[in-house]
């Protein structure tokens, strides 16, 4: 017998289709774009009888008829012709909230694909006085249907029989030329008599209620309000939110560290091996300094960016974001942006090319322009790495105020800069967008849950080896070409080096390999490179060496560690071992240590204003459809950076 | 008595009437503000820029204009 090969997951937003997903397609899974679109959606493979069929689990959605970009794709995939489109459906519905999961099902009722549907949480339906009568409800549909509790039940085979009997579905009520009306609507004409037809829908929809369910009457006491009291208290709910934020970043650094320290530790060992079984050359140096030095530098983000992402997972899964979205619209509807915008905003921490995506939600298209905007002054975990190598450098370990360390304090006020700087942006984009916008926040508020630790682990996961082939690729190739690039020079002045090196290492022999490689990079392109742009950088107080990494870590922030690592490189190259390094160098006109407090502030502040990121440039180009404001955006945080860091600098020196 | 859903006090009960004809009157349908339907006030953010109901039997956050848009036929005072 044969049945439909690829199946889409179809239903409202928190009605359990995620969960249902991970039940039947369990490791199978990988992120994927919906094809010739740039949303991502799930894709698992799961096994019936002798062969595989693909599931996608779609992004949910309330209604075909939507006005966000992700949504109205998710529509597009659905009504698609081409060999992509889904040649059935898993309708997810969740029954203790069936009337207004019926308008949907009533919606793709009519695009006649064959179905079959799943209940879900029919345990709080019982809870809240509903019961379902599956043979009645399964009549009016005219599609198989099953309760199954995804988050309690492990056996999926009563799932997965649907599979092989989904049928095309009863058209509720009478027909509303919905496949014709949805493809005007998706090219833009305005369909008169739009809310008519959703309450005509409606009216259908009661008969069908009536017929299949009963309703007993319950008391109700929800645990979610509870919580909410607090969660949304008129000022209780705001100390929240910092309480939440301060954790969420104090979990980051701490939980980090550790593996953070044995991947350095790793690539030590990976890095000795390959030097004691090469024999010293140009090869043995290129793979351990160009090549797995270029390696390091990615995967050493790994823990910061899983951990960052699990815990925003975690706090999201939870239904904890959208109550932070309910209480902080009203700040953020008087600088432009929308109470939705807090989510891409948070994200931003932690990357700002997911948030940059995320942004989707936001219906508004001058809000989310503006939410994209400032979403790059969130100091990204790409900084931090940037951040805790100037501050270790420069700023010593003590208590600064109360418990509060020197160190702390100054990264913790760059991304409060980053915050204020994002505020004040806001506000005078919205000053130049004198036009009223609709504006619109109909948000709907699930029930608290307990987060699915596993699914939010996975995701994380997920989203850490997309940042590894993407951002890895990146950096990687900058590795190489820069190692390239500091190996080699104009053979003049490479000549020229060496011989100095000769003469100055027989005066003092005890630093004859660090004097060398100081005079042949200085003598390299990388060298040339970097002395060409120190008129341009000496004002904020670096040096020719910073001029370099600067240059190379416009592809990526982080690729300025280890861009500084293969500049000072030594034998032991680890970062205790260019922290030192860099502490010894003196500035040759005041014999002050070069890599100063002066120094370390004002190239923070270049950092946490700076737009050096590709691939968010990138991806702001693909949301925006234009280059006009990734370009606009790097000029304007370039000058911001070059005033911010060059102020700093001489209020510091 | 008619009103709009955001005169509605904190816990008061009502039945939505209708919607007026507005930029939110489709989503606000799609979400499930249909005639017949019960909507109470729980609670609102500091301002009373957005508030809460339940609309049947789950939540829903709207801004004040929005539950503007929503005419409500009073039920009862929620003695609670």
């Amino acid at each position: 017998m044969s049945f439909p090969s690829s199946f889409a997951l179809v239903g409202n937003p928190n009605c359990g289709k995620s969960t249902l997903f991970n039940r039947l397609t369990g490791l199978t899974q990988k992120t994927s774009n919906l094809p010739g679109t740039t949303v991502e959606a799930m894709q698992g493979e799961i096994r019936i009888n002798q062969g595989i069929v693909t599931l996608m689990d779609l992004p949910g959605i309330y209604s075909l008829y939507t006005k966000s970009e992700d949504e109205g794709l998710v529509v597009k995939h659905l009504i698609r012709t081409d060999e992509n489109k889904p040649e059935a459906i898993i309708f997810v519905m969740d029954a203790s909230n069936l009337r207004r999961n019926l308008l949907l099902f009533s919606q793709v009722a009519e695009l006649q694909i064959p179905c079959a549907c799943v209940l879900t949480m029919t345990d709080t339906a019982v809870r809240r006085g509903i019961d379902i009568d599956l043979l009645a409800l399964q009549a009016a549909l005219g599609v198989p249907c099953i309760a199954f509790n995804p988050r309690k039940e492990k056996n999926t085979s009563s799932v997965l029989a649907l599979f092989k009997i989904t049928a095309k579905p009863n058209i509720i009520g009478s027909p509303s030329q919905l496949p014709q009306r949805l493809k005007e609507y998706q090219q833009g004409a305005k369909i008169q008599g739009l809310s008519e037809e959703t309450l005509r829908r409606y009216i259908s929809i009661e008969e069908v209620i009536k017929k299949c369910t009963t309703k007993r009457p319950v008391g109700l006491r929800s645990l979610t309000l509870k919580i909410d009291r607090w969660t949304t208290h008129k000022w209780a709910g705001y100390f929240i939110f910092a309480g939440i934020m301060m954790v969420l970043f104090q979990g980051v650094f701490s939980l980090a560290k550790l593996p953070m320290d044995a991947i350095e530790i790793a690539f030590q060992s990976i890095r000795n091996t390959i030097e004691t079984l090469l024999p010293k050359g140009l090869v043995s140096n290129f793979i351990v300094q160009g090549l797995i030095g270029g390696m390091e530098g990615v995967v050493v983000f790994v823990p910061q960016i899983f951990i960052l992402f699990f815990l925003i997972g975690i706090l999201e899964d939870s239904g904890y974001m959208v109550r932070a979205s309910f209480i902080t619209d009203r700040i953020m509807r008087k600088l432009g942006l929308n109470g939705r915008s807090i989510i891409p905003l948070v994200g931003g921490f932690a990357c700002a090319i997911p948030s940059i995506m995320a942004t989707r939600s936001i219906k508004s298209k001058r809000e989310r322009l503006a939410t994209m905007i400032v979403i790059p002054l969130m100091s990204c975990s790409a900084r931090l790495p940037v951040y805790v190598l100037l501050v270790s450098v420069a700023i010593p370990f003590t208590q600064f105020w109360g418990p509060l360390h020197a160190q702390t304090f100054v990264i913790t006020s760059a991304y409060m800069a980053g915050i204020v700087v994002a505020i004040i942006l806001a506000f005078i984009f919205r000053l130049f967008q004198r036009k009223q916008s609709p504006s619109e926040f109909i948000l709907e508020l699930p029930t608290y849950q307990i987060p699915r630790i596993q699914t939010v682990l996975h995701q994380a996961w997920l989203k850490c080896l997309s940042f590894l082939s993407e951002a890895g690729k990146v950096i990687i190739v900058i590795s190489m070409i820069l190692w390239f690039l500091s190996n080699f020079g104009p053979s003049e002045a490479m000549k020229t080096a060496e011989t100095e090196a000769h003469i100055l290492s027989q005066l003092d022999p005890s630093h004859s390999e660090d004097i060398k490689t100081t005079l042949r990079l200085e003598a390299s392109y990388a060298g040339h490179l970097g002395k060409c742009i120190e008129p341009a950088i000496e004002p904020l107080g670096y040096d020719w060496k910073t001029g370099i990494a600067l240059i190379t870590s416009f592809a990526a922030r982080e690729v300025f560690v280890g861009t500084m690592a293969t500049l000072f490189q030594s034998s032991e190259d680890n970062t205790q071992g260019i922290i030192e390094k860099m502490q010894a160098v003196k500035n040759p006109k005041t014999g002050k240590p070069l890599y100063g407090l002066p120094y370390a502030l004002s190239l923070i502040v270049f950092y946490a204003f700076a737009l050096q990121c590709m691939s968010t440039m990138a991806v702001m180009k693909r949301e925006t459809g234009s280059w006009t404001w990734p370009i606009a955006l790097f000029l304007i945080y370039g000058v911001i950076a070059y005033i911010g860091a060059y102020v700093v600098y001489h209020i510091a020196i | 008595m008619e009103a709009t859903a955001d005169l509605l006090k904190q816990g008061q009960k009502a039945t939505i009437a209708g919607l007026k004809d507005g930029n939110f009157s489709q989503k606000l349908a799609e979400m499930g503000c249909v005639p017949g339907t019960e909507i109470v006030r729980l609670y609102q953010s500091s301002g009373g820029n957005t508030i809460a109901y339940r609309i049947d039997t789950y939540l829903l956050g709207l801004r004040r204009e929005e539950a503007n848009q929503i005419e409500v036929t009073l039920l009862e005072l929620d003695p609670a």
